[in-house]
């Protein structure tokens, strides 16, 4: 494990050099800050798509007070810390907590509110509070301060699973077709969202004690300047009136909306050099058996739906060259729309849309699903290449030897076409495994979706550098694989 | 004897193109036919048609054994009682040559592995290339493939063969060991129908020879007759084209 760990650090390091070496600041460019955009009432889109919010407020009035021009860039919650480490962005904000393991790798200014999690269900679903969710599934968002205290309670509480997503909306929706029994987020997001819906509401308050801040690089000199101007903005009484503006009442005294505390110190546990941040040999340790049992889902996901793809493509591919004319047509309308559709979109309707008429499919079978319906379409193409590649003579004899269609296919036909589909098809399998990463979106553990989670919890991007690698080492053999069997088969016999 | 093969006005047409023109033939059993002619002149579309590779024109028929030759149930009936040959051979470049000659027996007739193991090394004996069984057919010369080819359709034990140019993508000096084969299925009774550019072995071999052009029957009878003295100008010239150079 040590050997192979020092490989993959040497391995980064050199492929990533030239980024390293040509990394720079400039104080007079704006100043970029990522959001979780969606987060209410913290940041989120106004009717004129113009993004508003508390944080968004405050951001803006600190930029104006340090004659900095703002930029706001949409980024999922979990994609923040990455952003922030690597300077894409120079500042986060999206209610995020302060925490001891986040203080090792980013900067955060003083707080400005003090939040607790809370637990939103569906009014009439019979649940109302926390404990009566045992053998339930609940929600979180991937990596964030709900799903950091749901994975630590799961035992006491008994939940069956824990589903986490990427932000508000998919799990609100998931809420409401009863697909979850609770979802447990930031109390005053969900008070807020929850205002004008009857149907929803928050039932319980835990008590987790978060104080949300912004959140700068390791170190970074504008966490300094931000943080004085908090204080400033906390003493003109202007992050009070926000509070006022968002929450429709001002902020008790003793809150950190209304008093100046220090800036939060560093955790210095961990020096941060390169290497730390994205190749992290404790978060390694911590999260490797976390990407293991992602990447056992992946392959499941990958597998079922190859297998199911291959099956659904040569039905479609015989039917598309030798059905009955409609189902010609029905055919090749099939394998031409869905090699159309973004499999990501498809995911999303299949998920979502498909509990409004009663099917209401599990992450797992509704990825396995649209991955199926897609590599189908592929894949009958394939076939079809494969089966036309076939000279007519070996038709011909087979016909005139009496063979009936079965076993002219069975026997003659598919076995020699099988030989030439064997570097597309395999080429197919790899791109259905790089797509079942696109899995996480309906909440499922595969292992992007569990590196990306590591990565949150963690605040460091490692797990999916690791990850990354995982997928090579899995992937990489097949693509050469690949590239030896087409050299084989151009050489060798027609 | 009796008629085994009859085409009764039989045509042909490609869209607007006519391949065939009312082509008459009656085929005795036994009977080794040649057909020759021009490039074009539609004689592998006749034979094509016997069993069924090309589809005739709707008023016309064609019987073998009796059976109208037409899509549908009985079709198999009659492709399992006619053999072909091609002129590329089709060989399943798949299977061993072994394998090649046993596989329509056991799909059609239910042969054992075994029973059709013993037929088809039977038949390359006959064929003379019984030492190539295991090998693939790419592993084997233009002429060992086509006498494998021959192999194949007489393991169907058909009632009668049709050769589709069998020695015209052979390199001159395999044609000799091919013809030789014809030859001794001649000899041995077969029902013989086989279009050919070799007018020494339609000399030697026919019974009877057809000559075609532009998809009609021009003049047919006893090769000396049509060899030596032809009536038709057209039959002719093509004679002292091919004959004389």
């Amino acid at each position: 494990m040590n050997k192979c760990f020092s490989l993959m650090k040497f391995l980064l390091i050199a492929l990533l050099w030239p980024m390293i070496a040509s990394a720079q600041d400039a104080t007079n460019d704006p100043i970029i800050v990522g959001a979780n955009i969606g987060n209410v009432p913290w940041e989120f889109q106004d009717t004129t798509g113009a993004f508003v919010g508390f944080e968004v407020d405050l951001v803006k009035e600190i930029a104006k007070r340090l004659n900095r021009e703002i930029e706001i860039l949409n980024v999922p919650f979990n994609g923040l810390f990455a952003a922030v480490q690597s300077g894409r962005i120079d500042m986060a904000i999206s209610s995020i907590a302060i925490t001891e393991t986040r203080l090792s790798t980013v900067s955060f200014t003083q707080p400005y509110y003090d939040s607790d999690q809370s637990l939103t269900v569906r009014v009439g679903s019979g649940i109302t509070s926390l404990n009566d969710l045992a053998g339930k599934i609940v929600a979180a968002d991937t990596g964030a301060t709900g799903d950091i205290w749901a994975t630590e309670n799961q035992q006491k509480y008994g939940f069956e699973e824990i589903r986490r997503y990427e932000g508000l909306a998919p799990a609100m929706l998931d809420l409401e077709i009863g697909r979850i029994a609770g979802y447990i987020s930031d109390i005053p997001a969900l008070q807020y969202y929850t205002k004008d819906k009857p149907h929803l509401q928050v039932a319980e308050r835990i008590k987790t004690g978060g104080k949300y801040s912004l959140m700068l690089g390791k170190n970074s000199p504008l966490a300094i300047e931000a943080n004085a101007i908090v204080t400033i903005l906390k003493e003109e009484g202007f992050i009070n009136a926000l509070h006022e503006k968002w929450f429709g009442a001002p902020a008790e005294a003793s809150t950190s909306t209304v008093l100046v505390v220090g800036m939060p110190a560093a955790n210095d546990n961990l020096i941060l050099d390169f290497v730390d941040t994205f190749l992290n040999k404790q978060v390694f340790l911590d999260t490797y058996p976390m990407l293991i049992m992602g990447l056992i889902t992946t392959i499941q996901l990958g597998a079922l739906s190859i297998i199911t793809g291959l099956v659904l493509g040569l039905i479609l591919a015989l039917t598309r060259l030798y059905g009955l004319k409609p189902l010609q047509y029905t055919a090749k309308i099939y394998i031409d729309v869905f090699r159309s559709i973004p499999l990501l979109v498809l995911l999303i309707i299949i998920f979502y849309a498909l509990p409004f008429v009663g099917l209401s499919l599990s992450p797992f079978y509704a990825a396995a699903t649209a991955l199926t319906i897609v590599s189908g379409a592929y894949t009958a193409e394939i076939f079809r290449a494969g089966i036309e590649a076939i000279p007519k003579g070996q038709f011909e004899a087979s016909e005139a030897l009496g063979l009936n269609y079965r076993h002219m296919m069975g026997d003659v036909i598919l076995p020699q076409a099988i030989k030439i589909v064997i570097p597309p098809l395999t080429n197919n399998c790899i791109n259905v495994i790089k797509d079942t990463a696109l899995a996480s979106v309906v909440a499922m553990p595969d292992l992007l979706k569990q590196a990306t989670q590591a990565q949150a919890v963690a605040a460091n991007p490692t797990p999916l550098i690791v990850a990354a690698v995982i997928y090579l080492m899995f992937l990489l053999p097949l693509v050469l694989w690949v590239s030896r069997l087409e050299v084989k088969f151009k050489v060798g016999d027609k | 004897m009796s008629t085994l093969i009859k085409l009764e006005n039989i045509s042909k047409h490609y869209g607007s193109f006519q391949a065939l023109t009312d082509i008459n033939l009656e085929v005795e059993e036994g009977e080794v036919i040649c057909v020759i002619g021009p490039s074009g002149s539609g004689k592998s579309t006749m034979i094509r048609c016997i069993n069924l590779l090309e589809q005739y024109d709707d008023n016309g028929t064609i019987t073998v054994d009796d059976i109208v030759v037409q899509k549908g149930k009985n079709l198999r009936e009659v492709r399992a009682e006619v053999g072909m040959v091609f002129q590329n051979f089709n060989l399943f470049p798949h299977l061993t040559i072994l394998k090649n000659i046993m596989l329509a027996p056991m799909r059609t007739k239910g042969l054992s592995a075994a029973d059709a193991k013993i037929k088809a090394l039977e038949l390359l004996n006959k064929v003379g290339i019984a030492e190539q069984a295991d090998k693939y057919p790419a592993q084997l010369s233009g002429g060992q493939q086509q006498r494998v080819a021959i192999a194949r359709a007489l393991a169907m034990e058909p009632k009668a063969l049709l050769f589709d140019e069998p020695t015209s993508a052979l390199d001159p000096e395999m044609v000799g060991e091919v013809l030789d084969v014809i030859q001794g299925l001649a000899n041995y009774g077969v029902t013989m129908i086989v279009v050919t550019h070799e007018m020494g072995f339609a000399r030697k071999v026919a019974d009877r020879v057809i000559f075609m052009d532009s998809g009609k029957i021009i003049e047919q009878g006893e090769p000396n007759d049509i060899f030596d003295s032809p009536k038709e100008i057209r039959t002719q010239n093509f004679l002292k084209a091919v004959l004389t150079h």
